[in-house]
């Protein structure tokens, strides 16, 4: 308020106040960085249209001057591309259901039901937090394979199921049902069950939804396992897919690596700008949880 | 909404008294029952692997027949302590973190008060400042590797020929594409944590006349100090675990310039079927990250 009154009243000043330089400083290095920040995008999109004469010329071109869908029907008749985009979407859909589910039991269980040892249990899932998923990455790669589930999606849905970001957040957030809504429920003869699905679950809709948005995001976009445990080129998913399009095409084709990326970016960047509020939220949830 | 309300809890109270005793054995039951489908997995895909992963790392495992396993003892640490891979890879690490971590953080927070500034557009820059967000990492290490291409735009305009090839720019390389990238989270973090700061601190400060630059040092910065300890730790978390950028844009080259520990762990485990070695390797790692992060915890001071 107060600085956008003082910057037109600076606007109207002919003379260069160091007040007014710094607002120039300030737009010229936020948009500057903006600037360079889209830059990447804008390659990515307009080598994805450009003729193959553009893409290989001499001097990088940053405008398609001749517009042209071959990359897209290229990657369409030669790559699995649309059959990774099912398994993205099947594979992120499945492991966001599942984390929401055991995720909300548990936090409700850890937050309104009294039994012992749920102190100490909370405080490990806390202190899990901690555990790099990297330290992990052999061990559970051997009992992933020593029950069977190499290029099954459980093999990637499960290890990533049990989410202690999750369960802190959600903890948080069950602590504010207030206590009466549960008891009147219980009056009135609801079972636990019941009480969960029918006032719990529907009561934190907008929390569960940005851990919804949240786990769906990062699902799609996994790669060191999905990398490990897919191992045919018809499991993939479109981060593994991409990165295996080089060796399956047997050429480097810019124009094809950049439509590919611009397929399985643009899907998440739509949704990131319909639902900016809530991921926000989400981001912001991790910034106090700690 | 007193009243009727009291009257309705006192109510509640009496009646549920009765069966309080017949129902706590029952809370028992249905608490454990719905913390049982978490637990179960985070037994045996978090906790079970991390005692494992001890186990495995004092063996030469055997993956075909993990009854065939020898017993090593300290005997992979101790090659690990000795092996020039290793290092080689840590060191790597080390620099990979100081050309991303300072970057990110900095950047990051002065994004953040530079669009927690009532300037025009906000809604846009944010926008563009938090979507590398949303992109995979494949994504991010296909683009930039056609932008750092001998032909890319990266070397047509600042030179250098194909800098991931560059055995002195492969790394700086990897370190920019992940600044892009990895920005977006704690400028989100650190904007939220900005608007929290009370508009009368300011205010009284400029009453006493006080320097921009000391409102930054005296009530902006420790005003937002948690986050601040937060987000570095992240990051710092983050970036010592890269994988994914140099997997994908150098595959460790060239001559082994950009090979990363994780990258590493990864090779030695499922290239090389070293898989003990490697589990071994990834409980030096975790180590390291334990300790950064408590000093950085103890230095950087986050209360409580």
């Amino acid at each position: 308020m107060s600085t956008r009154s003082r910057t037109r009243a600076l606007l109207d000043d002919v003379s260069l106040t160091s007040d007014r330089l710094r607002t120039i400083g300030l737009y010229a290095a936020l948009y500057g960085t903006a600037f360079l920040f889209m830059l990447p995008y804008w390659y990515m999109f307009a080598t994805s249209f450009m003729t193959r004469d553009l893409v290989y010329a001499e001097v990088p071109h940053l405008i398609p001057w001749d517009l042209t869908f071959y990359w897209y029907e290229y990657l369409l008749n030669n790559s699995l591309i649309v059959q990774w985009t099912a398994n993205t979407v099947i594979l992120a859909g499945i492991t966001t259901l599942v984390v929401i589910l055991i995720d909300a039991m548990i936090a409700y269980s850890l937050t309104r039901l009294d039994w012992p040892g749920r102190r100490a249990i909370f405080a490990i899932i806390v202190a899990s937090f901690m555990v790099p998923g990297i330290v992990n990455l052999v061990p559970v790669y051997i009992i992933v394979s020593e029950l069977g589930l190499v290029n099954s999606v459980w093999g990637v849905v499960l290890p990533s199921a049990a989410n202690p970001l999750g369960v802190f957040m959600l903890v948080q957030f069950f602590k504010d049902i207030p206590e009466e809504l549960e008891e009147a429920a219980r009056l009135d003869g609801f079972s636990r069950l019941r009480v969960f699905t029918h006032i719990v679950l529907p009561l934190m809709r907008s929390a569960l939804a940005a851990l919804g948005l949240f786990i769906f995001i990062w699902t799609w976009n996994a790669f060191v396992w999905p990398l490990l445990i897919f191992q045919d080129d018809s499991m993939y998913t479109l981060p593994i897919g991409l990165v295996t399009l080089q060796d399956n095409l047997g050429i480097t084709e810019p124009g094809v690596i950049m439509t590919s990326a611009v397929v399985a970016s643009v899907p998440l960047l739509l949704v990131f700008l319909v639902m900016q509020k809530p991921l926000v939220r989400a981001v912001e949830m991790q910034g106090t949880t700690k | 909404m007193g009243q009727a309300n009291r009257q309705r809890d006192a109510n509640a109270n009496g009646s549920t008294l009765v069966d309080l005793s017949k129902s706590s054995t029952r809370e028992w039951i249905a608490g454990s029952a719905f913390a049982l489908p978490y637990l179960l997995i985070a037994g045996t895909f978090l906790f079970g692997p991390l005692l494992l992963a001890l186990y495995m790392s004092l063996y030469d495992w055997n993956a075909l027949d993990p009854a065939q396993s020898q017993f090593l003892g300290l005997e992979n640490y101790r090659i690990l302590l000795s092996d020039p891979d290793f290092w080689n890879a840590l060191w790597n690490t080390v620099y990979f973190v100081v050309l991303t971590v300072p970057p990110i953080v900095v950047g990051s927070l002065l994004l953040a008060l530079g669009v927690n500034r009532e300037v025009r557009g906000q809604w846009l820059l944010r926008t563009v400042f938090f979507s590398p967000y949303v992109l995979t990492v494949a994504v991010v290490g296909l683009l930039w590797t056609e932008l750092f291409n001998a032909s890319g735009l990266v070397s047509y305009y600042l030179g250098g020929g194909n800098w991931l090839t560059s055995h002195d720019l492969a790394m700086p390389a990897i370190a920019i594409a992940t600044i892009w990238w990895q920005l977006a989270f704690n400028f989100i973090i650190l904007l939220a944590a900005r608007q929290n700061v009370s508009d009368r601190l300011y205010e009284a400060a400029k009453l006493d006349g006080a320097s921009s630059w000391r409102m930054m040092r005296d009530i902006t910065i420790p005003q937002m100090q948690n986050p601040l300890v937060f987000v570095v730790i992240v990051t710092f978390v983050n970036s010592f675990q890269v994988f994914g950028q140099p997997f994908i844009m150098t595959d460790g080259g060239p001559s082994f310039s950009t090979t990363t520990i994780v990258l590493y762990l990864y090779d030695t485990a499922f290239t090389g079927r070293q898989f003990g070695y490697a589990a071994a390797v990834g409980y030096v790692l975790f180590m390291i990250l334990i300790a950064v992060s408590a000093t950085s915890y103890y230095f950087l001071g986050g209360d409580d």
